[in-house]
């Protein structure tokens, strides 16, 4: 296969550039087609029914009553699964409707089609499960070592094509994954300086804006064509397999308008619910999920509880560090193997540290399950590490940018791992970058913009300013041996006179702009401007999760290898009509390295289309050893600095995120308008779970399933950002590209609660902050 | 949802009369509480009767100053009536504080008024609580209770009033028209909520089927020297955490009188009558402030979670006195 590393930038449209998105103008003019507008003629409507209890035995169920609604058309239980009776990302231990024991509150156990979604709503309401209420265990502490210990599983879940090699099937009970780090001898090893803290993250909430949505409809093969929003077609047909007991081919998926995703839709939802309906009623079915349903019908981000030791000699060189970090991952598996994976490999954060020693559990709880959400596990990690960073500076008479740039990684490190850093890891560049961008005037005189917003709280008494620093590290792409790889097809033909490409994958845009970039790749790699991108759909090879920061990097690398493929046979046609030589393909025009232009595209298209599809891979990982957490896991890293300042009412305990500068290197700057919004959107994410965001969950129960009792930023609440991007090219990857997504939420919580303790002179240990942990501390002063 | 019968009312009488006539029928006014409570389940009218064609939905300045406001002025309309935005800071202030644009388009006075408690047992009708069920129960004391009264409460009931407005008007002393079954008769703001003692479930002192049809609010000399401050977990769009309505008349840096009332702290607007007391006639210093509103606050019984929010409204108090003395010095 020959690919070329030439970027050819003139034809217009293509990477490096900010070509208008195709969904954007409907986006926001309100026209766009979102997995909720799905209708179809005569399709019926389903409701889930779901447990109201963290945890209790399902003694029956009598769906009598239900039936018996005039306009139902059918009410299934477990009973009616006709596969698999559980499904999982990585091990399938979760239940596609419960059967015996209900493990969280919110879990399905019955669903319903009628012909209105009200009347689906009411059948479900008349189903009367009879439940024997058990006592949940909801402090991850209890899960795992509690004298009367209760395990939230009977049986071991089953593992699946996505396990990773090392996750353990959780065989102590409630541990689905204990990761070690053991790197130099962290043991033995003692420092002139140590601090200590403990920390803790609360539950946060992908909280997209499109709800759990998709229409199945029943095929005449006897299999079922589902539209929906999700995150990866293939994985979800691959669950869906089992659980309907159809192969795979009768499984037919194409991606709905996806409002938003974060890693919410990463495990299945409605999925399999409405197929199962569909293929029992012979009709179509639509589910869509209310807002408060949403809250129980995806996983969250995993709360943690974080014990970390630096040691360090008297300049602030880091000799050791030891941590705890403990991952609640909710009632199943879901991914926390990964989540785990993730927060021991990068728990130290971008650092040279000779000696490490880490543990990381993941464990079950009657807690809503978590799993995937932007960042996860580094997002954690980063709060802990980032937070001592600060401490040990404070220790040894650093600023906070110097103990960061005297620790830093750079290309050539070793990470606690074994693993060598083979790229670019400009992190001591980053600080300096940021520490160099102007600082904001003084206190602002606009009253919204001061702390308490519109509130009017204050017009500057009691209010500090602060600034604060942190660094994060993000692996992109699946890592730890997973065969992660992605799959397109391209085609080139004549429409009218003009040569036109096609570019298919099953890769899902959720808003990032994958589409725009999947073409402008087409558009470089090809020298034709007219491309269209088909929509996404299991007729073509898996394109991989949308996650992990990878869709550009290894589905952007799959369509260039198409399109390298498409151009060899051009070439060929090339040599044959023009006689033998190099070409290349720019603007329209086919152009001979020697005599330039020699003729145009569509000439070479007169014999009829070219169209080649290929899988593509990147480089191979390891996976990490169970005792020692070595192992070359990661197939690239990305780092994302960010400055915050803020200004704090310190005796209202209200906080104004003033500015958010950030520095990230993002290899190659592939769509700059698009790197410029994910920075923004990770950086406000970040920014939600420094200040407000948290899903509260009391008992194992939720208490504030909606829009109304969730708090996200709103634009009151977001400041303008400095933004520099790097471009340092990864040598292993297509453009020199680095994953963009995460970084930005992972360096913006820590930064942000930094600011606030050097504003206010409070040890903050916990994320979200609240007005409370202000005010009661500023009592104790 | 349950299934419910839906009636507009053309004039106050029938609608009185419609829900008088039917235990459990219901007014609806601007929707934007009781529709969201219907869907949890927690309200489960069988009759909504509409009141927003009913003409209760001008603001009148009459000749004392008293200001008076039918029931359906939207909490949009208010705030940007010219005799509360010049005249009444303090209750326009509260209304641009509460909700966000969309919603104060919707709400109106007699729903403001009458919005229930954002209490998470309340809402969540797989819990015990005994305002929803009496007798079943507070599982909140116990409980998730960090946006609860430390003020007023009960030991059958601690959940606050969520409202912004309502304490504006308290501190105001505004009467509430009121028309029921037997004509029509007006009460003072103060004595429209009750507190929860033994009876939680028992919000209000107004009868089943009793209307709301407006507001008075008799004139206050200094009122334009007021002001409302919110404190809410993020910049807009938030239920108070705490939050205070004052009035302040200083003369010769001696308050001569204050009026002063907490949102968010109690199980009602909370009019702060031992710190209004405490204040009258001592010097207007941070000092006094602070003083005062402890005196307010030796009542106070705070408990785990919400025990900040005894510092947290006195500093609002030190720090919205303190800036009204400031503009009058
Ligand atoms: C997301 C969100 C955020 C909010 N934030 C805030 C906030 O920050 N601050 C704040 O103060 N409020 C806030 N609110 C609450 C909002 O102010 C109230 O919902 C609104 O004021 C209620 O008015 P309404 O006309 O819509 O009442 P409705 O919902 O129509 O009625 C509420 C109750 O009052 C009764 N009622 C209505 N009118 C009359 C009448 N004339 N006579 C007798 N009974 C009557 C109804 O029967 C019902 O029981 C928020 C609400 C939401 C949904
Ligand atoms: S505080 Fe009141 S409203 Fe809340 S649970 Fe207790 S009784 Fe119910």
């Amino acid at each position: 296969m020959t690919v070329s590393t030439e970027v050819r930038n003139r034809t217009a449209g293509g990477i490096g550039e900010s070509p208008v998105r195709p969904d954007g103008t409907f986006k926001v003019t309100g026209q766009f087609a979102y997995s909720s507008d799905l209708w179809m003629d005569g399709m019926l409507w389903g409701a889930t029914l779901r447990s109201p209890h963290p945890r209790a035995r399902i003694t029956s169920i009598d769906v009598g009553p239900a039936l018996k609604l005039a306009g139902v058309s059918a009410v299934l239980t477990h009973d009616d699964v006709p596969g698999e009776k559980v499904y999982g990302l990585e091990i399938a231990d979760q239940p596609v409707l419960a059967f015996d024991e209900v493990r969280y509150q919110g879990e399905p156990v019955v669903i319903v089609a009628a012909d209105h979604p009200e009347t689906a709503r009411r059948a479900a309401a008349l189903v009367v499960v009879d439940y024997e209420v058990v006592e949940p265990v909801t402090d991850p502490r209890e899960a795992v070592g509690h004298p009367d210990w209760k395990p939230v599983h009977d049986e071991p879940g089953e593992r699946t094509a996505m396990s990773r090699d090392r996750a353990p099937v959780h065989p102590h009970g409630n541990i689905v994954r204990h990761q070690r780090i053991r790197f130099g001898d962290p043991d033995a090893v003692t420092a002139d300086v140590v601090v200590q803290g403990d920390y803790e993250v609360g539950m946060q909430d992908q909280a997209f804006l499109g709800p759990e949505s998709g229409l199945a409809v029943p095929a005449d093969d006897g299999g079922v064509d589902l539209y929906v929003a999700t995150q990866w077609l293939h994985v979800d047909r691959r669950q869906m397999s089992g659980a309907l007991a159809l192969p795979e081919e009768k499984i037919r998926l194409t991606l709905a308008g996806v409002g938003g995703a974060f890693g919410a839709r990463e495990d299945l939802s409605m999925q399999v619910h409405a197929c199962m309906l569909a293929l029992r009623t012979g009709r179509p079915v639509k589910m869509v999920y209310s807002r408060e349903e949403s809250f129980f019908g995806h996983v969250h981000r995993h709360p943690a509880l974080m014990r970390y030791e630096h040691g360090a000699d008297r300049d602030g060189r880091l000799v050791y560090v030891r941590a705890h970090i403990l991952l609640d991952g909710g009632a199943y598996t879901s991914s926390t193997p990964a989540v785990v994976g993730n927060a021991s490999t990068l728990g130290v954060g971008p650092y040279d540290v000779p000696n490490v020693g880490m543990d990381c559990w993941g464990v079950y709880t009657n807690n809503p399950p978590c799993g995937a959400m932007r960042g996860f596990g580094a997002v954690q990690a980063a709060f802990g590490y980032e937070s001592q960073m600060d401490k040990l500076a404070a220790a040894v008479g650093l600023s906070p940018v110097e103990i960061r740039t005297l620790n830093a990684v750079s290309e050539g490190s070793i990470l606690p791992t074994g693993q060598r850093i083979d790229s670019p890891a400009p992190v001591a560049e980053l600080m300096h970058r940021l520490d160099a961008m102007p600082l904001p005037g003084s206190v602002d005189q606009d009253i919204r913009l001061l702390p308490g917003g519109v509130s009017n709280t204050t017009h500057g008494e009691g209010v500090r300013r602060g600034v604060g620093y942190a660094v994060g590290i993000k692996n992109v792409g699946f890592s730890e041996g997973f065969d992660d790889y992605s799959t397109a097809r391209v085609r080139i033909e004549l429409v009218g006179d003009e040569p036109s490409v096609l570019v298919h994958t099953a890769a899902v845009e959720v808003g990032q702009g994958l589409v725009t970039v999947q073409a402008q790749i087409a558009r470089s790699e090809l020298g034709v401007e007219r491309v269209t991108v088909a929509a996404a759909d299991t007729q073509v090879g898996s394109g991989g999760s949308t996650s992990a920061s990878r869709q550009t990097y290894v589905t952007g690398g799959a369509v260039r290898a198409g399109c390298a493929a498409v151009r060899s046979s051009l070439f060929e046609r090339a040599a044959a009509r023009y006689g033998p030589g190099e070409f290349r393909l720019v603007a329209g025009k086919v152009e001979s390295l020697v005599d330039g232009v020699v003729g145009d595209i569509a000439s070479l298209l007169l014999d009829g289309p070219v169209e080649h599809t290929v899988q593509w891979r990147h480089r191979p990982t390891q996976p990490l050893d169970e005792a020692t957490g070595r192992g070359n896991a990661h197939v690239q890293w990305a780092f994302c600095a960010h400055r915050a300042v803020v200004d704090v009412d310190v005796e209202l305990g209200l906080i104004r995120v003033v500015e958010l500068a950030c520095v990230q290197d993002v290899g190659k700057a592939m769509n700059p308008d698009a790197v410029l919004g994910q920075i923004h959107g990770g950086s406000a994410q970040g920014l939600g779970l420094a200040v407000m965001e948290e899903v509260q969950v009391v008992d194992g129960k939720l208490r504030n399933p909606s829009f109304t009792d969730y708090l996200m930023p709103t634009i009151m609440d977001m400041p303008p950002m400095r933004v520099e991007v790097l471009e340092l090219a990864d040598p292993h990857s297509p453009y020199g590209l680095r994953g963009v997504g995460e970084p930005p939420t992972i360096s913006s919580t820590p930064a942000i609660v930094a600011a606030v303790r050097a504003a206010s002179g409070v040890d903050l240990k916990r994320v979200p902050i609240r007005p409370e942990h202000l005010v009661a501390a500023a009592l104790c002063h | 949802m349950r299934p419910f019968q839906f009636v507009r009312a053309d004039d106050a009488a029938t609608a009185v009369q419609t829900v008088t006539a039917n235990p459990k029928a219901k007014f609806l006014a601007g929707g934007t509480n009781l529709v969201d409570l219907m869907k949890l389940g927690v309200e489960r009218p069988d009759l909504l009767v509409d009141l927003t064609r009913l003409p209760f939905d001008s603001v009148d300045v009459e000749a004392d100053g008293t200001v008076r406001i039918g029931t359906n002025v939207r909490n949009s309309d208010l705030a940007a009536h010219p005799a509360v935005r010049n005249g009444l800071p303090l209750l326009s202030q509260a209304l641009l504080a509460g909700a966000s644009g969309q919603l104060r388009n919707m709400a109106t006075v007699g729903g403001n008024l009458l919005q229930r408690t954002r209490c998470v047992y309340f809402q969540d009708v797989t819990k015990p609580c005994n305002k929803r069920q009496p007798g079943s129960g507070c599982p909140a004391r116990q409980g998730d209770h960090r946006n609860l009264a430390i003020l007023g409460a009960s030991e059958a009931c601690i959940a606050t009033h969520p409202s912004d407005m309502a304490v504006a008007l308290a501190a105001l002393d505004a009467r509430v028209a009121v028309s029921g079954p037997d004509g029509d008769r007006e009460t003072p703001l103060a004595e429209l909520h009750a507190l929860p003692g033994e009876h939680p479930e028992q919000e209000t002192t107004l009868r089943h089927g009793e209307l709301i049809t407006g507001i008075a609010v008799p004139p206050l000399a200094y009122a334009e020297r007021s002001a409302y401050r919110k404190v809410r977990d993020r910049a807009s769009y938030a239920f108070a955490v705490a939050s205070v309505a004052a009035a302040l008349d200083v003369e010769d840096g001696v308050v001569r009188d204050v009026r002063l009332a907490f949102g968010a702290v109690a199980p009602k607007p909370w009019r702060a009558h031992a710190a209004e007391d405490a204040l009258r006639g001592r010097p207007a210093t941070a000092a006094s402030f602070r003083a005062a509103a402890e005196a307010e606050l030796a009542a106070a019984e705070p408990l785990r979670d919400n025990a900040f929010k005894v510092p947290l409204i006195t500093n609002v108090v030190v720090r919205t006195l303190s800036d009204l003395a400031g503009e009058t010095s």
